[in-house]
């Protein structure tokens, strides 16, 4: 092997993807040869200084996908699809063949045709796709369930057939009590949701979260992550009466050295009070030294005050 | 579709998961849930280290899952699941790694009135916040180590993320990103080399 060849099999060396032949020939060269074996430690110094940047998703953010992903599917995620021709397809298949006479021109019309159905007729009432059973026993559906379609492309081929891609969302109106767990799925969904305006009403609707842990992690993420500052003050609310739970605690202490709003932080200061420990004394503290916002810092004074605590580190 | 690409080769699946997936296919929802649980946590790991953001890392993993709920039952045993599963997940990731490269990346490390703040560091590092010297050489590090991961095209960081932080082999990584073992060996190389040329003095 020569020096050349050694440096582009470095990698493969440091991964174990060599071939046993390769690999006795590669370190029958290292032996020989101190420049690649000088090379060779470097590989190995890189792969060191990347494992620094490995990352680890944070502790809830799995739960919270799968909370998301199970409520989307809870939701009307269209299901595993069946074998058997749909309506649409059928739809399609008869219109091609009602443009079947049309010679030439039967390829952009009925593209054409089509782009016009997609754009104009837009909502399609009934169920085009089979939709996974949900099992809701206690909710009222509206019986006039409905799919938002878009066209988003339609291709037609020399054969004088249309390939078309359809998006489709399902709408439809759900209603109960707030206390039903099949609710608050939705609610849970809604919590965690693209929209600022559903996230503020949603959480404010979570019930329970001291019993559903699914509860409680959505308004802990909503509080530690939501860019929204009205869904984090319904969050903060929401978990009031478990000011003293440590997860709680652990997350409150967070927002308070994080949140970039001094209401959100006055008001975790407000939570925190519930907790007297070292720990919610030295958060305090830590606070004090480095809080920008007077009022905060006052309020954060006053605290370790009447907890007779002093009001810096030393 | 990715499953139209399925390779012939790949792992079987064990009895259990080969058993889930069957009931998945015909139905049943708690085996989905018990399928995605399976794998879910890796997939996360994969899209948050790739894309270095837990909004990104969220949004592909719901994408992904949602992608083998609507395609399980094309799914044919011809290739591992966890090899079509990864084919899923890494067309997504690489979609949002090229729309990256057109819009400009926001950078990890932010100047606050504090003094630089790691975005992405989820813990102190105790003897190094002891040491400022350390501190400095360390976020200068992490810098140019983003920098590098950075200046990779998202094929070689795709490539180098699943040989270096998610372990697998340079054949499977090849099947699952529908190219050989020897092209997949290329893009390891050429992703050594540039991050080597950017970590330099570092290393």
């Amino acid at each position: 092997m020569t020096c050349d060849s050694v440096t582009k099999l470095i990698p493969l060396y440091y991964y174990g993807e060599l071939t046993p032949e390769e690999e006795d020939l590669f370190d029958q060269h290292l032996h020989e040869c101190a420049v690649c074996t000088a090379e060779m430690e470097r590989q190995r110094v890189l792969a060191a200084a990347l494992d620094v940047r490995r990352l680890s998703p944070p502790p809830l953010l799995l739960e919270g996908c799968r909370a998301d992903l199970m409520a989307a599917i809870a939701g009307g995620a269209p299901a595993i699809e069946k074998a058997a021709k749909g309506p649409w397809t059928l739809f399609l298949e008869a219109l091609n063949l009602s443009f079947a006479g049309f010679g030439k021109m039967r390829q952009p019309a009925g593209a054409l045709a089509l782009i016009a159905i997609g754009f104009l007729a837009a909502r399609f009432s009934g169920s085009l796709i089979p939709f996974a059973s949900n099992g809701f026993r206690s909710m009222s559906l509206s019986p006039a369930d409905s799919i938002l379609s878009t066209v988003r492309s339609v291709k037609p081929d020399s054969a004088g057939r249309v390939q078309i891609t359809v998006d489709e969302t399902r709408r439809r109106e759900v209603s109960g009590r707030l206390d039903d767990p099949d609710i608050q799925k939705f609610i849970l969904a809604g919590s965690r949701g693209e929209n600022a305006a559903v996230r503020v009403e949603a959480v404010g609707l979570l019930r329970n979260p001291g019993d559903s842990p699914q509860a409680l992690d959505s308004l802990l993420n909503a509080l530690a992550n939501d860019p929204n500052d009205g869904v984090r003050l319904k969050a903060l609310n929401a978990l009031k009466p478990l000011a003293g739970d440590p997860r709680v605690s652990k997350t409150l202490s967070q927002v308070l050295l994080s949140d970039t709003n001094p209401a959100v932080r006055m008001q975790v200061i407000d939570l925190m009070v519930a907790r007297r420990d070292d720990a919610t004394v030295g958060v305090l503290q830590n606070l004090v030294q480095r809080e920008e916002n007077s009022g905060v810092r006052l309020k954060a004074s006053n605290v370790l005050k009447d907890w007779n605590a002093s009001i810096g580190t030393f | 579709m990715a499953q139209e690409a399925a390779g012939t080769v790949g792992a079987r699946l064990s009895p259990h998961v080969d058993a889930l997936i069957r009931a998945a296919q015909s139905g049943d929802q708690d085996a989905f849930e018990q399928l995605v649980r399976t794998y879910d946590q890796s997939v996360l790991r994969l899209a948050m280290n790739l894309l270095r953001s837990p909004e990104d890392a969220r949004d592909v993993y719901q994408e992904a899952f949602l992608r083998v709920y609507r395609n399980l039952h094309a799914f044919r045993f011809d290739c591992s699941f966890h090899t079509w599963l990864y084919r899923i997940v890494t067309n997504i990731c690489l979609d949002l790694l090229r729309k990256r490269k057109v819009r400009k990346e926001e950078p990890s490390v932010v100047e606050t009135s504090d003094g630089p703040i790691d975005r992405l560091d989820t813990h102190e590092e105790g003897a190094a916040a002891a040491d400022p010297e350390r501190a400095m050489w360390n976020r200068e590090l992490k810098q140019r180590i983003d920098g590098a991961l950075g200046g990779l095209t998202p094929r070689e960081r795709m490539v180098f993320e699943l040989r270096h932080y998610q372990g697998l082999r340079l054949r499977n990584i090849g099947e699952v990103l529908g190219t050989t073992e020897e092209a997949a060996k290329n893009c390891l190389f050429r992703a050594t080399q540039k991050m080597r040329g950017v970590l330099g003095d570092f290393l």
